[in-house]
């Protein structure tokens, strides 16, 4: 039994190894250049809490923060709206659409094209004078004077809200599908003999039902949506132009510490980033917990 | 039968795992001994390599590595010492934070003292090797002042001249090139691709570092006055309004490009383009093939350079006497920095070989110049001193804020604002006013 228990431990040895040297290791580093001014060569002074300080009163990262919900919220809105949508158009039990697996990768592929591909390309579709969007947009005379999309913030913010709900709706939709064919369908017969109407039947039995799926979509899509930060790098500037409007929370994490060498407050940011995702997490968790106790006792 | 095949199996796994150590043992023997490293961010090295393993016998390992990650990537190895290079370049970008770093040898000791040759390269090539202490920490064998490109066909239209010289005159203020610029409007044609051509002149005649001795953000009249002649360009319609980089920048190199304004759509064409030395070959030659030929380079209203690669032996590498051999035959090497310069076209900084080579080049793209002297008499025309580890960034900040004044969307005061609260927050050691 004794030998058993020690070749269980060198199994796990190999993970542990790569996780405390490669995961904890550098958290628990981050954590004390967090409390020095580290400049990225060796020297630094501990400084106590006076990076914490300052991330508090930096109107900066409170303003990345914003943008970096802004910028997610309204895609997440979008994907999860397209993704239901499609799932619903898909899962009509009169309409029975067929070539499902055809339509599922290939709302899929613009996922897999890499970020910087992405933002070559909306750079080139949205430039101000020589864009394919202003081009169209002119020659059916919905504008007279082409518009500098990645120029204005509110424009910027959106085009990159919706180049991600373009990126992200096909993953959304799969794991919506993937819900939706869950669900028995003994509950859209009875309905339908019941004479609930589509809209009826997505509202009462689809939706209550998808909740926990939804939930999980939204956890995933927050904890990515918070580190957003390829897509604003490569399509301004990389410092979050214009007027600030992209820049998002690990942009100015990113430009802190390897741009500007301030290890030591960039540190500082990353914990700021990190309680943020974990107060967000909590609240969604949370959401989720009292739903399905509400539930439970509404069903006793 | 199985027992054979698990045999082989294994023993086919063993040999790969034996030979693989053997391999590397070698590997890591022969690295201490007579490989050279050398790290560098493009491919320009190779052929100096070739010349001189020929000549030493010395094989040389050369990585290269993206220049993105070029600085995150070799400043651990410079650190730690793992894995380390013998000598590695330096971009003018993080030149002046890693000379002050001490990650190159110092130069100025025995038995380099290099401060011997000092006079023999352009002066602030020379200076920007240099640590906060005076001490030279790398050297470069090229040269990158800059000019303005103009299309011939062009200036003899609108000008009435096609003679760089007399160009030149017509830029040498700020006031004259938007003399120019208003004429060839009058034409049709678009001055500059966009605004940010003229932010290397916004340093003008007294240009001063970014960041002085006792650490302040120095905003000099002239560096205030480039943010009105930028948003002059655009509102007085003088450029095509294609950023820098961008594909209709490139297109407009070689043919009309069109551009919206109020409401219409007219094509035009671009007179000139504000590029350094390697613009020449690496972006002109690149992308304008029709107009070959119809090019010539002027000065503009102040000297300025742009780029520029750097290079030194590492302070720890136990090759010291190879790895000084090949920085002094890519900066010193007479035979070879004449053969390089020939073949191309690289301005060098050297003025042994310059000195020789200068009268004889006649660039055909640009209709016959020698933009060889030009360039070096630019290079001299420059003011060693006011490069900092800032510049790169604080550029970066301003000419953001500077935009935000030209499209209208900040006053200039807000813009002006807007940019020291960035400086400060991106520096906080900086006094900002």
């Amino acid at each position: 039994m004794k030998k058993l228990d020690r070749y269980g431990y060198l199994f796990i040895a190999p993970f542990w190894v790569v996780f405390l040297t490669f995961s904890i290791y550098p958290v628990l580093l981050t954590l004390y250049y967090s409390f020095t001014n580290y400049t990225g060569s060796p020297g630094e002074e501990v400084v106590g809490f006076a990076n914490y300080a300052r991330l508090l009163t930096d109107t900066y990262f409170i303003e990345a923060f914003f943008n970096t919900i802004k910028i997610w919220g309204i895609n997440f809105v979008l994907q999860i709206g397209v993704a239901l949508l499609l799932a619903l158009i898909f899962s009509d039990l009169r309409l029975k659409l067929k070539g499902l697996s055809f339509f599922r990768s290939f709302f899929y592929l613009p996922n897999l094209i890499t970020i910087s591909s992405v933002a070559l390309l909306f750079g080139i579709l949205l430039d101000w004078q020589h864009g394919s969007l202003n081009m169209v947009l002119m020659k059916i005379g919905l504008i007279s004077d082409p518009i500098n999309w990645l120029a204005e913030p509110v424009t910027a913010q959106l085009s990159v809200s919706l180049i991600l709900t373009w990126m992200w709706f096909g993953h959304s939709f799969i794991i919506v599908m993937a819900g939706v064919s869950g669900i028995s369908t003994d509950y859209f017969e009875a309905a339908h003999i019941d004479g609930a109407n589509r809209w009826q039947m997505f509202t009462k039995v689809t939706l209550p039902l998808l909740k926990p799926i939804l939930l999980y979509i939204m956890i995933t899509s927050l904890i990515g949506g918070l580190q957003l930060f390829d897509l604003p790098m490569l399509i301004t500037d990389g410092i979050g132009s214009p007027d600030g409007s992209l820049n998002t929370m690990v942009l100015y994490l990113y430009n802190q510490a390897f741009k500007y060498n301030n290890y030591g407050y960039a540190s500082a940011v990353a914990y700021g980033l990190f309680l943020i995702t974990l107060i967000f997490s909590a609240i969604v968790f949370k959401g989720m917990f009292r739903n399905e106790r509400t539930a439970q006792k509404k069903g006793a | 039968m199985r027992k054979l095949v698990s045999l082989l199996t294994v023993g086919a796994l063993s040999v790969g795992v034996l030979s693989g150590c053997s391999d590397s043992e070698g590997g890591a023997s022969e690295s201490k001994d007579d490989v050279l490293k050398v790290w560098s961010f493009t491919d320009e090295l190779k052929e100096p390599i070739k010349t001189y393993e020929e000549k030493n016998g010395v094989k040389v390992e050369l990585t290269i590595v993206p220049i993105a990650d070029y600085p995150t990537k070799l400043k651990p190895a410079l650190e730690s010492g793992v894995g380390a290079p013998d000598v590695f370049t330096g971009e003018i970008a993080f030149l002046k934070q890693w000379v002050d770093a001490g990650y190159w040898e110092n130069l100025s000791d025995e038995p380099y003292s290099v401060d011997e040759i000092a006079d023999n390269y352009v002066p602030y090539v020379f200076d920007l090797g240099k640590d906060k202490d005076g001490n030279v920490r790398a050297l470069s064998w090229q040269t990158t002042p800059g000019g303005v490109y103009y299309k011939r066909s062009l200036a003899k239209e609108v000008l009435g001249t096609d003679d760089p010289t007399e160009i030149g005159d017509m830029m040498s203020s700020m006031d004259g090139v938007f003399e120019v610029a208003e004429k060839m409007k009058q034409k049709g044609y678009k001055m500059f691709p966009d605004e940010g051509s003229i932010r290397w002149f916004s340093q003008g005649a007294n240009p001063e570092a970014w960041v002085n001795d006792k650490n302040e953000l120095v905003l000099t009249e002239d560096k205030i006055n480039y943010m009105d002649y930028a948003k002059e360009l655009r509102e007085k319609q003088y450029t095509a309004l294609a950023p820098e980089w961008s594909p209709s920048w490139f297109e407009g190199m070689d043919k009309p490009i069109k551009v919206k304004e109020n409401g219409k759509e007219t094509e035009t064409q671009v007179f000139s383009y504000v590029l350094p030395t390697w613009g020449l070959h690496s972006v002109l030659k690149e992308n304008a093939k029709d107009t070959a030929g119809d090019w010539a380079v002027t000065s503009g209203p102040s000297p300025y350079f742009w780029g520029g690669t750097w290079l030194g032996v590492y302070k720890d590498s136990k090759n010291k006497e190879a790895a000084y051999d090949f920085v002094k035959l890519m900066t010193q090497d007479e035979e070879f920095l004449t053969d390089w310069a020939q073949e191309t076209g690289d301005v060098l900084a050297f003025n042994p070989v310059t000195d020789k080579i200068k009268d004889d080049f006649s660039e055909e793209f640009l209709g016959g110049q020698n933009n060889y002297e030009f360039f070096l008499d630019e290079a001299d025309e420059i003011t060693p001193g006011i490069v900092t580890k800032y510049d790169q960034q604080l550029d970066t900040l301003y000419g953001a804020s500077v935009l935000q004044y030209v499209e209208g969307k900040k006053s200039k005061e807000e813009a002006l604002e807007e940019f020291k609260k960035q400086a400060k927050n991106a520096y906080p050691d900086i006094v900002v006013d």
